[in-house]
């Protein structure tokens, strides 16, 4: 750990030139008391043999962040659904207020052929500065499908880190669900191992970029089951002179037969002084695979502008309006109406183009 | 399709493994110190600020590392290159001057009967030296300069190597450069004046020979406003089993309105590290076109860097390469977008093979000031089995908010429907492979000269050929 610099996270898995700067990031760390955490694992009562099936999955922020975050656990919570059975957990909403410090780990085992839903909040209730470290590792046991759904909504002076972990078994689904629209920093990592024979992974995430926002993803799917299949998207709208960075990239290692991995990146920038940098990246070590890749960067397409303003809009409405479509895919999923309405009074506020 | 089958058995295959005993009149010790970047400047009768020039470079090699992305360089030891070797032969500018196993080997890669096909000229790079120059006289009636790099820092353009020598890829841009810019030899020098449209490509073909014999060759072309130039590089070396280094420098300056193509296939022996360095800039309405195939060497560090540094400037870039056992090539692109609506259009093909790893590795910037500019990256991979590897790194940083990148890639297999359709029209497993390997590579072929894509369709099939 590099005490003057701060966590090295978000490694990129193969490395390139360093002066784009992208091979990793620096996350912060903050003074947090030191906890010992094989005590709560005692308390829940998830037992130390389940425990170890966590410990070995990697994370998309990688091992720093998760010795952080484990060693200054706050918050706690293991979620287990026996075999059968079908959950919809109660919302886990963090608000964070008076200089919060948190660190969340949240640990989810989907028994086989069990269905759970998770939604996860963490939004600021003043204009103090908070941090928050989560760690959030999933194990989809055999036909298994999990959900987890994501919105942070820290104020602008906030540091915010999202490492998720994620295994995925035969015929099992995990399904992530991401609103990354605020905060000073925010910083996402997240590793699905597909290893299980048609494992699946789905990633939805938008982010949200203006003023000093300096926003830093990184996600891996890595194939090592046969049929396995992995689709990850990413949107977001800059402004201002954000700062913003996404890795992505589809892993297919040597057995993974017909596996298929699909990515793309659709990024709108309305600012001459924001900064984009994408890098997807596929590795392929494996004949009998699939794997594509797309990024759009820049500007709303002349045609699609020209045919809404054409329909009676200002060029100002049809970007609000582009941008706004783009996010619609993971808005819908947020249900609880409380959330939700802040989300939209969070955009209304922020979104003003000119 | 027995015809087919029989041409790729006709490809002489000896032509890529040939060796002469070597007869080198001067030749430095192993390793690289003062003394031998000394002796290298005074052989060529460098002017002082050259030697300078090396002299600065080297402690700049000195002081930097190994980069610590890419593929594996261990395999590498300066310590045993013979940094310089000097053919035993003057300038020739007849052909029939040229000793004859120096002929030989020019005879089997097929240069003068290029040269007869009309091409411009032949600066032929055997060992470190250029060692057959000859320009047609209608090029040379108007007013362009192809001479080789030494003759041109001592002569009479002096001035013009002065002023643009290793100024766009600088010492310190990496370790390699460094070295290069060491003890560099040879290379060729093109100079084409304001508004000369020079109707046929230049040639240039480098070879090499002694075992454990680097070469750093320096290419400098310039090509003033309204010029057009294509310019052909083609390198194609002998197997040997001690360990081999190309750091080779590619600098191309396009000015304002010029257009600039330049296509090589290289090809490189199986144990050669090919860490070459190439960039253009390009002025106000400047188009660069590139063509690119990688082919052979052991391990290659290659990715062609345009800027585009005028208004309304293009560039176009297209490339393959081909991997296959024991072969790691790491190749791509970089582009940095300056002038406002500039544009640059990248299209590459990998093919990887028999255990061989490609990686395209690729960067496009866009800068605060390149207002309404675009860039389009396309990259396809194609996996012929689950021993080889393949990786694609494309970087992309965009600084503006009206200009629109787009980045697309594919990876995969060969179809087992597209075998299974040629096999059930009468081609073996094998054959229908090479062909549809073939017409994967088609978009490449069809931007090289007739003959380099000739070449180019047989050193496919000699790779895919599994039969020896």
């Amino acid at each position: 750990m590099n005490k003057n610099t701060g966590l090295s996270v978000n490694h990129l898995p193969v490395l390139t030139w360093n002066h784009i700067g992208i091979n990793e990031a620096q996350f912060p760390e903050t003074e947090l008391a030191e906890v010992e955490f094989d005590a709560c694992y005692e308390k829940s009562g998830f037992g130390k043999e389940i425990a170890e099936i966590f410990d070995n999955i990697e994370t998309g922020m990688g091992a720093e962040a998760v010795a952080f975050t484990m060693n200054h656990c706050t918050n706690p919570i293991f979620i287990r659904v026996k075999e059968g059975e079908k959950k919809v957990i109660e919302p886990l909403k963090y608000t964070f207020a008076d200089g919060a410090k948190v660190c969340d780990v949240t640990y989810i085992l989907a028994e086989k052929n069990s269905e759970v839903s998770v939604f996860q909040s963490y939004i600021s209730e003043d204009d103090t500065a908070s941090y928050h470290a989560g760690l959030t590792k999933i194990v989809a046991l055999e036909g298994a499908k999990v959900t987890l759904i994501q919105t942070q909504l820290l104020n602008d002076s906030s540091l915010h880190s999202n490492d998720l972990g994620i295994k995925i078994e035969d015929s099992a689904k995990v399904e992530l669900v991401q609103a990354e629209l605020g905060a000073k920093m925010d910083y996402v990592g997240c590793m699905a191992l597909l290893s299980g024979y048609c494992a699946e992974f789905v990633a939805d995430t938008i982010y949200y970029g203006d003023e000093k926002r300096k926003t830093d993803l990184n996600f891996i799917a890595r194939h090592t089951g046969k049929k396995t299949v992995s689709n990850m998207k990413a949107k977001g709208a800059l402004f201002g002179e954000t700062d913003k960075v996404y890795r992505g990239t589809i892993d297919f290692i040597n057995g993974c037969k017909k596996a298929k991995g699909d990515e793309s990146e659709e990024t709108l920038i309305f600012s001459d002084k924001a900064r984009n940098r994408t890098i997807p990246l596929i590795l392929c070590d494996e004949e009998d695979v699939v794997g594509n890749h797309a990024a759009t960067i820049g500007r709303i397409n002349e045609n699609r502008m020209f045919y809404l303003m054409s329909r009676g809009l200002s060029e100002n409405e049809v970007k609000e309006l582009v941008v706004r479509a783009s996010y619609e895919s993971v808005l819908s999923r947020i249900t609880d109406e409380e959330i939700r309405s802040k989300v939209d009074s969070y955009l209304e506020r922020r979104m003003i183009i000119e | 399709m027995a015809s087919s089958k029989d041409k790729v058995s006709e490809v002489n295959q000896s032509i890529y493994d040939f060796r002469y005993a070597e007869n080198a009149s001067y030749k430095t010790d192993s390793g690289l110190t003062e003394d031998i970047v000394r002796q290298i400047s005074k052989e060529k009768h460098d002017p002082d600020w050259m030697l300078d020039f090396r002299l600065k470079s080297l402690e700049i090699y000195n002081s930097m590392t190994i980069p610590e992305w890419g593929p594996p360089i261990d395999g590498l030891h300066m310590e045993d290159i013979v940094t310089y070797i000097k053919p035993n032969t003057d300038m020739k500018g007849k052909w029939d001057e040229v000793p004859d196993d120096i002929k030989d080997t020019f005879e089997k890669l097929g240069i003068p009967q290029a040269e007869r096909e009309s091409l411009a000229g032949v600066g032929a790079q055997y060992d470190s030296e250029v060692v057959y120059h000859n320009v047609k006289k209608e090029v040379e009636e108007q007013g362009v300069i192809y001479t080789d790099m030494e003759s041109a820092l001592t002569g009479e353009y002096s001035d013009i190597v002065k002023e643009h020598f290793m100024k766009l890829v600088p010492p310190t841009d990496h370790k390699f450069a460094a070295l290069h810019g060491a003890v560099w030899s040879g290379g060729s020098f093109v100079y084409v004046p304001a508004g000369v449209h020079v109707d046929i490509p230049l040639q240039s073909y480098f070879r090499l020979n002694a075992a454990g014999a680097g070469q750093f060759e320096h290419t400098l072309i310039v090509v003033e406003p309204g010029a057009y130039l294509h310019f052909i590089e083609g390198c194609s070396a002998p197997k040997y089993n001690v360990a081999n280094l190309h750091a080779g420098c590619v600098e191309l300056f396009v000015g304002d309105g010029a257009r600039l193509r330049y296509s090589t296939i290289e090809n490189w022996s199986k144990n050669m590290y090919n860490l070459n360095t190439k960039r253009a800039t390009v002025g106000k309405d400047g188009i660069m076109e590139w063509v690119s195939g990688s082919f052979g060497s052991h391990t290659s560090y290659l990715y062609p860097m345009t800027i585009l540094k005028g208004d309304n400037s293009k560039m176009e870039f297209t490339g393959i390469t081909f991997a296959g056992k024991g072969q790691q090539l790491d190749t791509g692109d970089k582009v940095v977008h300056i002038g406002k609506n500039t544009s640059s259009h990248i299209s590459t093909k990998s093919i990887s093979k028999d255990g061989g790893e490609c990686v395209y590795r690729g960067e496009v910037t866009i800068t605060e000031n390149a207002a309404n500019s675009r860039s389009s990256v396309n990259c396809d991979s194609l996996m012929l089995d689950s021993i080889s590897r393949s990786d694609t790194i494309p970087a992309m940083d965009i600084r503006n908010a009206t200009s629109d990148v787009g980045h697309e890639a594919k990876i995969g297999r060969i179809s087992d429907e597209a075998v299974f359709y040629l096999m059930s029209r009468g081609m073996s497993e094998e054959d229908a492979k090479s062909m549809i390997v073939s017409g994967f590579a088609e978009p490449v072929a069809k931007e090289l000269p007739l003959e380099y894509a000739v070449e180019m369709n047989n050193l496919i099939k000699l790779e895919m050929d599994t039969r020896d």
